[in-house]
């Protein structure tokens, strides 16, 4: 593609202007202010129109900037050109209500469409951010807190790694990790949801274990309470087997028959040869009588013989019979203003009473247990929800796509380094008239030349001979990436050559069977174009 | 004689319910069955029959008391139950000691076993769960035992670890009403004879769609039976199609619309899928809060024209990466990274 004439109707600092351009390398050079850059940007926004920014990026957009000084609602021109060996007019309008375009093979005035990508054809596919990364070359710009051959280096790498300077892969990679980073925040607050979940049935089990511990607890005293009772009724019958309680209570209970009255209780009392079997029986009483039926009548006399029993009972305990600590005093206590009765009866019923709690423990510490056991199956159920399935097959996926993209990459490089990093030291040996005859990119993506007997880091070398590597870069890059020759266009990118380099660069650019349009700001361009052009 | 078959009351279960009903969910599951209950006493019932996982654990002991409270409530009918694999038989479970009223006929033998009704001309024959899983098809080669003119088999199971039943040997074992449970959707294996009544309601997210009980009534003509809906909710799995058009905001109007049309008092699992416009990401977090909403997933691809996109990008990365995951079907995890891949390319290019 060979770009004949640049008509511009108004755009810019311009009004009805006419560049006309010649294949091969061309010179466009004026003061600054001359609006060399305005005539890059109408270049470019005649192969691919303006499109106008949205908010608050619109201020400094092209289509701001570019918008004509005078006369705004009429903001358009004309590129002629030629391609294939045909020539066409390129017009197109970019006022705001009124953008249009229009393509028609001046050779045979067929009407073309742009809408039905006729002019990507033409510009074989290019895409803007092709054209910006190719063949539209200013000075090498660097981030800010950036080195110049580290912007140098990330392009080269991304020229190699990518076979397109669209692509910017460390920015892929980044956008990925960022993505695995927000799946995997997700993925820990639903998990810890599920956490709190499982926690919170878990301390549920807790609380009716320690319940069911207490109930254990409370459930082995009573049993041995009730064992106690039936050795001591088992004693006092003459060691009834304990297996048939019945019986056990019935030898009590005519065993209680022997005893005399209370009235008598006294005489007894001083009968020291009762202690034996009554004064157990006795106890046996006194222990039962815990339960409150008391008589409203205390009888001192009848105290005293409780009293005396009750040293009978101390004497029991220390015999080995045992009683429980205090409570045994309090009994005692409590025994003292006792009615006495038949003490099997009450025994009986003490009996009857501690089994009844025992049963309702046992039941009660049941429930728990089934309720508890429900808990952990209901624990073990629990299954990871959809939303976390999701989450979890999405970090599978980020994982594979960087996993994928890396060795593509990587493949990529093998293929594209190869003969991007060969042309690019063709252009650049060319460019330094031999000073330089290789580019080479190690593992660890860092450029070096070899001048021949040295590797020399690209962080080591001058300004002007990074400005020639870049250069030599893109050039190789537009070479191999683009289809069809498109022209070159050149922004003040010689500033710091020396007269020298600049010749080599000029001479090789002129050698290439391509139009290459220079933007400059000296004269010197235009001399030593002159002089070899006409030598 | 008439007759009512339920199955799968899982009564104790704390059903999912989302934040907005988990704490009265499981209360209806209560509800529902004290509600047939009333049904049967109401329109004077001879049989409630139930069969199996009338509760979803083991169950305590307050809760049989108030099953049975239920039972007794009712003059005239008469209960027969099996255990299924969900309140199986433990060795401590209270079904093994418990005393139920008079009315009710529990079939808790391992093997099979029957309860006579003579005033109704009615044999129910059943065996329960004494442990989790039985994988034997012990349904298999059961014939009724002709004791009464009308025989009634109770069974649960149906899949490969709850006995695998064989519908062809049930129907030639001579039972003239056959009353199924386990499975959760309602479906009738033989027209008016071998019946899954479904679950009362709704326990699990996947028990979509109605759910009721089973009202027949056998006379000399022969078995006629009813499904009748009962649950107070359902499950929906709303699978909504996105399309390029579509925002964040027109998928949630479209959910809130469905939600209205399909009742406001389901509990809803909305699934987003299709090709949504690359440029457009689906708030899931959002779309859950509309209420209703057990779960939203969003399983959408981004429309990508990857046909086009490789041919365009032959040369370069771009192309080469998606050229690697060709033949990928579409919904795979592969698939998934392609797009993430393409998105991150993409965008790269600023």
């Amino acid at each position: 593609m060979v770009i004949r004439e640049l008509y511009i109707k108004n755009f810019g600092k311009f009004t009805e202007r006419h560049f006309y351009l010649e294949d091969g390398v061309q010179v466009i050079s004026g003061e600054n202010e001359f609006g060399k850059s305005t005539l890059h940007a109408f270049i470019r926004a005649m192969l691919f129109g303006l499109e106008r920014g949205r908010g608050r990026a619109a201020a400094k957009d092209t289509f701001t900037r570019c918008e004509p000084w005078e006369n705004p609602g009429y903001y358009a021109g004309v590129m002629r050109f030629t391609c294939g060996g045909r020539n066409f007019r390129l017009e197109r309008n970019f006022a705001r209500s009124v953008q249009r375009a229009s393509l028609v093979c001046e050779d045979d005035g067929e009407e073309l469409s742009l809408e039905h990508g006729d002019l990507d054809m033409l510009l074989g596919g290019m895409s803007p951010g092709l054209f910006d990364s190719t063949v539209s070359v200013g000075q090498l710009q660097a981030q800010p807190g950036q080195e110049l051959y580290e912007a140098l280096e990330n392009r080269a790498v991304n020229y190699f790694e990518t076979g397109s300077g669209e692509i910017d892969i460390a920015s892929a990679f980044r956008l990925l990790r960022e993505k695995q980073r927000s799946a995997e925040r997700e993925v820990r607050e639903q998990e810890a949801a599920r956490e709190a979940e499982q926690d919170r049935i878990r301390m549920e089990c807790q609380y009716l274990e320690e319940d069911m511990r207490t109930l254990q607890d409370e459930y082995a005293e009573k049993k041995i309470h009730l064992e106690k009772l039936r050795a001591q009724e088992g004693a006092g019958s003459g060691d009834m087997p304990e297996k048939s309680r019945l019986s056990v209570r019935e030898a009590a209970g005519a065993g209680g028959a022997g005893i005399p009255g209370p009235g008598k209780l006294i005489l007894m009392g001083t009968a020291g040869m009762l202690a034996g079997a009554a004064g157990f029986l006795w106890s046996l009483f006194l222990k039962s009588s815990a339960v409150p039926m008391l008589s409203p009548e205390p009888f001192a006399g009848i105290s005293a013989a409780i009293a005396a029993a009750g040293l009978l009972l101390l004497a029991a305990g220390i015999a080995g019979t045992v009683r429980g600590k205090s409570r045994g005093v309090k009994e005692e206590a409590a025994g003292k203003k006792a009615q006495p009765k038949p003490g099997d009866v009450q025994m009986q019923d003490e009996e009857r009473r501690l089994q009844g709690e025992m049963d309702h423990i046992r039941s009660a510490w049941k429930e728990k247990e089934i309720r508890c056991a429900n808990l952990r199956e209901q624990c073990e159920e629990q299954e990871d929800s959809d939303t976390l399935k999701n989450l979890y097959r999405r970090q599978q996926a980020l994982a594979l796509a960087e996993e994928t993209l890396k060795k593509t990459a990587a493949e990529m490089g093998d293929w594209t380094s190869g003969v991007l990093v060969r042309r690019a030291s063709e252009i650049f040996s060319a460019v330094t008239d031999g000073a330089y005859r290789w580019i080479r990119i190690d593992g660890d993506r860092h450029l070096s030349v070899w001048d021949g007997a040295r590797s020399i880091p690209a962080d080591r070398l001058s300004r002007g001979t990074v400005e020639q590597l870049y250069l030599a870069v893109r050039l190789a890059a537009a070479d191999i990436l683009l289809e069809e020759p498109v022209p070159l266009l050149l922004d003040d990118v010689f500033a710091f050559y020396d007269d020298k380099r600049l010749e080599s660069a000029l001479k090789w650019l002129s050698s290439q069977e391509k139009q290459v349009i220079i933007f400059t700001c000296h004269k010197r361009e235009e001399e030593i174009v002159k002089r070899f052009v006409y030598s | 004689m008439k007759f009512i078959h339920i199955a799968d009351v899982h009564l104790g279960a704390q059903p999912d319910a989302g934040p907005l009903y988990s704490e009265n969910r499981q209360q209806e599951l209560w509800n529902t069955f004290e509600h047939v209950i009333h049904i049967c006493e109401e329109e004077q019932m001879d049989l409630l029959l139930i069969a199996g996982d009338l509760f979803h654990r083991q169950p305590l002991l307050r809760e049989l008391k108030e099953v049975d409270h239920l039972f007794s409530t009712m003059t005239r009918t008469k209960v027969a139950l099996i255990a299924g694999n969900h309140d199986y038989i433990r060795r401590d479970s209270y079904y093994r000691t418990f005393e139920w009223s008079d009315n009710v006929h529990p079939l808790f033998g391992e093997e099979l076993e029957y309860a006579d009704f003579p005033g109704l001309d009615t044999a129910v024959y059943g065996f329960s769960y004494h442990s989790r899983e039985i994988r034997e098809p012990r349904y298999d080669g059961i014939t009724s035992g002709r004791v009464e003119p009308i025989e009634i088999l109770l069974a649960h199971g149906g899949d490969q670890k709850h006995i695998p039943i064989d519908i062809r040997a049930l129907s030639s074992s001579g039972f003239d009403y056959i009353a199924l449970g386990h499975i959760h959707k309602p479906r009738a294996m033989e027209k008016d004879r071998i019946i899954y009544a479904g679950a009362l309601e709704p326990v699990d997210r996947n028990d979509t769609g109605p759910h009721g009980y089973i009202r027949g009534e056998i006379t000399e003509s022969g078995v006629r039976t009813r499904w009748i809906p009962c649950a107070c909710r359902e499950y929906v799995h709303l699978e909504l199609p996105v399309e390029q058009s579509d925002t964040d905001g027109s998928v949630r109007e479209r959910i809130r619309k469905c939600i209205l049309e399909k009742g406001n008092q389901n509990i809803y699992k909305i699934t987003l899928y299709g090709k949504r416009d690359a440029d457009i990401s689906f708030d899931i977090k959002r779309i859950a809060g509309l209420g209703n909403i057990l779960e939203a997933v969003d399983e959408t691809s981004p429309a990508y024209d990857l046909r086009r996109l490789l041919e365009e990008n032959r040369d370069n990365l771009l192309g080469k990466y998606i050229a690697r995951f060709a033949g990928c079907e579409e919904g795979s995890p592969e698939y998934e990274a392609l797009c993430e891949g393409v998105d991150a390319l993409l965008a790269s290019r600023g």
